[in-house]
C-alpha cells in the first residue's frame, strides 16, 4: 500500500515533506516516488492539512460475488448501449452535417461511459480479479494470432495482475 | 459468470478495455492502463460501420433499453440486493433518458438545437447536457463540473 498524491487538491503546504521518512514525497514530477514509500506508513496521509494524500492499495479483497441473473441482465444492457456507439459512429461517418456528427458524438461518448460502468459491475471493477485474468486469457486463445494483437502487452499484463 | 468473449462485438470487447483502462488508471498503475488502452485500440480498429444506420435505428435501442433492458435489470438488481448494479442502473438508466430526449429535440430542431450553445458529456456517468455551461455539480452522479466536457462541432 502506497501514498498518492491528488494535484488537484495539493496547495504546497509541504507538510508531506517534512514529515516523509523517506523523502518519497519529494519529487520532480509532483507525485510520490511509489518505490520509496514505506508499505502503509501513512504519516503524510495524516499530516496533509488539504486531504490531498491518500493511500492506494497494492491488493484488493476478491470481488462480491454476483447473482447470475444479474450479470445476464446487465450484458445485454452493454451490449445494447455497444450496438448504440456503432450505430451513432456509423450516422456520423456516413454524413458531413457538423451538428448531426456532434449529437452523434455525444451519443457515442455517453454510451460508451454507460457501458463501461456497466462493465464495471459486472464483475470487472478492479483489474486484479479472476474474471479479467480469464478475459485476457480467452483473448489471447480466440484473437491471439489475428494480427496487431498485443500479445506481449497481454502476457505482461497477465503477470502483473497475478 | 464471466463475459463470453466469442460472442461479443469489437466494440463490446473495446468498452470492456476502456473500463479495465480507467480502473488502472485510477490505481495509478501506468503500464497496466497502457496494456489495456493498447488492447482497447486493437478491438477499436476492428469495429464496423453499418449501412444505412439513422436517427430512428438509435431512438428505436434506446427505447427498448428504457422499456425492457433497465426493467430487467433493475428488478434482478433488486432481487438480489446488488447495491453496485442498483447504483449503475440508476445513473445509466438516467443518463438514456437524457439521450432519448436529445435525440427527440434534434429530431424536432435539427441543427438549431446546438447552433449558438454548447453541448456536454459528464466523463463518470454519462449524463448530457445542452447548454452554456455545465451545472457545478453533475445532477446524476454528483461529481464536480470538471468531469463535465464540452463536446465541439467539428467541421470535416
Amino acid at each position: 500500500m502506497h501514498a498518492a498524491r491528488n494535484l488537484r487538491l495539493c496547495t504546497k503546504d509541504c507538510v508531506c515533506l517534512f514529515i516523509c521518512p523517506t523523502g518519497a514525497t519529494n519529487t520532480e514530477n509532483g507525485q510520490i516516488d511509489f518505490e520509496k514509500c514505506l508499505d502503509g506508513c501513512r504519516l503524510c496521509v495524516d499530516a496533509c492539512s488539504s486531504g490531498a494524500i491518500y493511500l492506494v492499495s497494492s491488493t484488493y479483497p476478491k470481488p462480491q460475488p454476483k447473482e447470475e441473473g444479474v450479470v445476464k441482465a446487465i450484458f445485454d444492457l452493454a451490449r445494447s448501449k455497444a450496438e448504440q456507439e456503432d450505430v451513432a459512429r456509423s450516422i456520423s461517418e456516413a454524413s458531413d452535417d457538423a451538428a448531426l456528427r456532434q449529437i452523434c458524438s455525444v451519443f457515442e461518448q455517453s454510451s460508451r461511459i454507460i457501458g463501461e460502468d456497466l462493465w464495471r459491475e459486472s464483475g470487472y471493477i478492479i483489474a486484479q480479479s479472476e474474471a479479467t485474468r480469464t478475459l485476457l486469457k480467452t483473448m489471447i486463445k480466440e484473437h491471439g494470432n489475428l494480427e496487431g494483437f498485443p500479445l506481449e502487452e497481454v502476457e505482461e499484463l497477465l503477470s502483473r495482475l497475478s | 459468470m464471466d463475459a463470453d468473449v466469442r460472442q461479443m462485438t469489437w466494440t463490446e470487447l473495446e468498452a470492456l478495455c476502456t473500463n479495465l483502462e480507467k480502473a488502472c488508471s485510477k490505481q495509478l498503475r501506468g503500464e497496466e492502463a497502457a496494456a489495456f488502452a493498447k488492447l482497447a485500440s486493437f478491438y477499436g480498429a476492428k469495429k464496423e460501420v453499418k449501412d444505412n444506420a439513422s436517427i430512428a435505428d438509435l431512438v428505436a435501442l434506446i427505447n427498448a433499453d428504457l422499456s425492457e433492458g433497465y426493467a430487467r435489470a433493475n428488478k434482478e438488481a433488486a432481487a438480489a440486493n446488488d447495491r453496485g448494479a442498483k447504483r449503475a442502473l440508476l445513473w445509466g438508466e438516467k443518463s438514456s433518458k437524457l439521450l432519448k430526449s436529445l435525440l427527440a429535440r434534434y429530431e424536432k430542431q435539427g441543427a438549431a438545437l446546438t447552433e449558438n450553445t454548447g453541448v456536454f458529456v459528464c466523463e463518470i456517468c454519462g449524463f448530457v447536457y445542452v447548454g452554456e455551461a455545465p451545472p457545478d455539480i453533475c445532477p446524476i452522479c454528483k461529481v464536480p463540473s470538471f468531469k463535465i466536457h464540452p463536446v465541439r462541432k467539428e467541421a470535416i
